[in-house]
């Protein structure tokens, strides 16, 4: 299977899902688009059609199986995660977790040819021993402290296992680092938008960005055409925190880790079973990822991690000039 | 000018912090206005050519980009000139570079190296270094880095291995890695090697730094013989150094378990050193002393001819690691009949 003829997508109403359904759309008209989403989505692309599907509700894996064998659809692409992680730790197991395992589901027993999904670096987890550039290969620790990461990484080894057990459907993973961008904000970006930005005092580590451009095309791809396999998504090159922030006239306040955690709303809510450190330690230690793998597979990016820093800091700029 | 003077003036009537203020703000006028310069020229270049072909009707489009440049000009404020670029291991070579006088002079005259054995360098890299570690911070692998990498030798800056415990510190993680220093892992030689880049290896590790100074020069045991592996499975030559010097540049006469347990809470030092001046002189007493240094390389061992099979072999391995270990330790005592006095 080359072109996919029908191609299905969870989270319809995620910033990527909408831009990937709009460029599908209008790249390839011969394609037939399938939307499954808990709630009707407000602008719904003239040539897709929608099912209502919660993913939340227990069995609804066999649903799913039925609209995918009725639709004939042969590619799906799973982007229902959450852009934020919520205070809310067992809804957002629910529909991450669980609602993945029920999409995994429902493509066994639909004999799919291809599901595309999401993941990101943050699985590998921050730590001192990790080594400079981190492969596909590594074991994902994740970190305890971020209920968000460790879902990730439950997903990532359920679509181990399913894998293993439906040899015939090629499976892509996407790990993507932090993504910047002119338009694109998650809850990682919002920590970088501020002029102060407050950093742990006393490490400074090297960190990569992906443009959300490039994110897109390189998801595009993989719908488009076979890349089986797990790929870090990541942009070339890297910089210590200061640099990025040096390069964008930003102010580094660096503070004790006893006070960068007292600082409220920063950098990002928490659910009462995380810890501070859950995102202070991706602050700390090093978690870059290697792209290699991407680029012999997908060819280079177009925009470098500085390139796209810089994309982010001067579209709020303008925003703020508007 | 008028606004360097105009900050200097304001600087002296409201005291320290209001200088710099005022000076932070000057810096962000002078961005502003590197930013800007050359746009007043380009909207008088651009009238010119709009009233040249008033005529015609595509005026719309040469403002439209008149204004995209300055939509960039005004995006990108601040974020010009600048480029602190590093490469994947963290390493920034501009700031080695604005270093370098700093390094020559702890090579020249305070420590007063004494490099030989240079002509056993090989004229192309990647190979792989391996050394005696001592004292509390790196500087032998600063030193051993430079002397590779200045005049007569002049090859491309080797990078070197530290171990976990110091980067464990707060501070030194972000400060070694800009001036080449690596954690020490399998996974970071073999990306080092192969982006072509020469490694200097300790593998002694933390162990070796902290030595007491009754046993000063006797090489510790090598580790679970990585060096070893690496050469064999990456096919570079290894290449032996003995560092005499760096021992008495931190002394250590001595710990104390519970100073050692402060240490490791709340410091994250691996022993808590008692040197001559540490803590006798607070973070003073980390200014390690003017020993006097010789640096021996030695000849090149090439272990192309065994099967990278062989690296799998733990006891050909453990031989191997012994056989470097011991010629380590004879680059060492070299070293130190060749040196005539401790500091002088």
């Amino acid at each position: 299977m080359e072109q996919p003829r029908c191609i299905a997508f969870t989270g319809i109403d995620t910033y990527f899902g909408q831009r990937l359904i709009a460029r599908l759309a209008s790249r390839s008209p011969s394609m037939r688009l399938v939307g499954l989403d808990s709630h009707d989505p407000p602008h719904l692309a003239p040539e897709m059609c929608f099912h209502r599907v919660d993913l939340t509700r227990p069995g609804v894996g066999a649903d799913i199986a039925e609209i995918l064998v009725k639709e004939q659809v042969d590619t799906i692409v799973h982007l229902a995660f959450k852009n934020a992680p919520s205070a809310d730790r067992d809804a957002d197991h629910e529909i991450e977790v669980a609602g993945s395992l029920e999409v995994l589901h429902a493509c066994a027993e639909a004999k799919l040819g291809r599901l595309i999904l999401p993941s990101t670096t943050m699985c590998y987890g921050p730590r001192l021993e990790n080594a400079q550039q981190l492969l596909e290969t590594t074991p994902l620790l994740g970190h305890e402290g971020a209920h968000w990461v460790v879902n990730r990484v439950q997903v990532e080894n359920a679509v181990e296992r399913f894998r293993v057990s439906s040899p015939d459907c090629a499976v892509t993973v996407l790990r993507h680092c932090w993504i910047m961008g002119p338009r694109f904000s998650d809850p990682f970006v919002r920590y970088f938008e501020p002029e102060w930005v407050p950093t742990l005092l006393g490490y400074d580590p090297l960190l990569q960005f992906v443009h959300e451009d490039d994110y897109l095309a390189v998801l595009e791809a993989a719908v488009l055409e076979s890349h089986p396999g797990v790929f870090n998504v990541v942009g070339e090159g890297v910089l210590p925190l200061s640099g990025y922030l040096r390069l964008a006239d930003k102010t580094n306040i660096a503070l004790p880790r006893v006070l960068l955690s007292r600082i409220p709303g920063t950098p990002i809510p928490l659910a009462s079973s995380d810890t501070a450190e859950g995102f202070h330690d991706y602050l700390k230690y090093i978690w870059v990822a290697s792209g290699e793998r991407l680029r012999s597979e997908f060819g280079p990016l177009t925009y470098t991690s500085q390139e796209a820093w810089s994309a982010m800091v001067s579209a709020r700029r303008l925003q703020h000039f508007r | 000018m008028t606004s360097d003077e105009s900050t200097r003036e304001a600087g002296t009537s409201d005291g320290e912090a209001g200088h710099l203020t005022s000076r932070f703000a000057a810096s962000k006028m002078e961005r502003l206005r590197t930013a800007l310069t050359g746009l007043g020229d380009e909207i008088r270049s651009q009238q010119r050519r709009a009233l040249d072909s008033q005529q015609e009707p595509s005026t719309g489009t040469e403002w439209g980009s008149l204004f995209d440049e300055l939509r960039r000009r005004v995006g990108t404020l601040g974020m010009a000139e600048r480029d602190p670029t590093v490469d994947d291991f963290g390493m920034e070579a501009g700031f080695v570079e604005r270093l370098n006088p700093l390094l020559d002079f702890l090579y020249e005259r305070y420590w007063r190296v004494d490099l030989s054995g240079e002509h056993h360098l090989p004229a192309k890299g990647p190979v792989l270094f391996v050394a005696n570690r001592s004292g509390l911070l790196p500087w032998d692998g600063m030193m051993l880095s430079h002397a590779i990498a200045r005049p007569p030798a002049h090859l491309e800056r080797p990078r070197f291995l530290v171990e976990d415990d110091l980067l464990r510190l707060p501070f030194a993680q972000a400060q070694l890695a800009r001036v080449g220093a690596v954690r020490a892992c399998r996974e970071n030689l073999d990306q080092l090697i192969s982006r072509g880049h020469s490694v200097i290896a300790f593998p002694e590790g933390a162990r070796g730094a902290a030595r007491s100074f009754r046993d000063r020069y006797q090489v510790g045991r090598f580790g679970r013989g990585g060096a070893i592996r690496a050469a064999i499975e990456d096919r570079i030559p290894l290449i032996p150094v003995g560092i005499v010097g760096a021992e008495e540049a931190y002394p250590r006469l001595g710990d104390t378990a519970a100073l050692g347990r402060l240490a490791s809470l709340d410091l994250g030092l691996p022993v808590l050193p008692i040197t001559p001046t540490f803590p006798l002189l607070g973070p003073l007493g980390l200014l390690p002393l003017p020993s006097k240094w010789v640096i021996t390389i030695g000849k090149p061992i090439s272990l192309l001819d065994l099967d990278p099979s062989s690296a799998n072999d733990d006891v050909a391995v453990s031989h191997l690691t012994e056989a470097l270990r011991e010629k380590v330790q004879r680059l060492v005592e070299q070293g130190l009949d060749a040196r005539t006095s401790t500091w002088l």
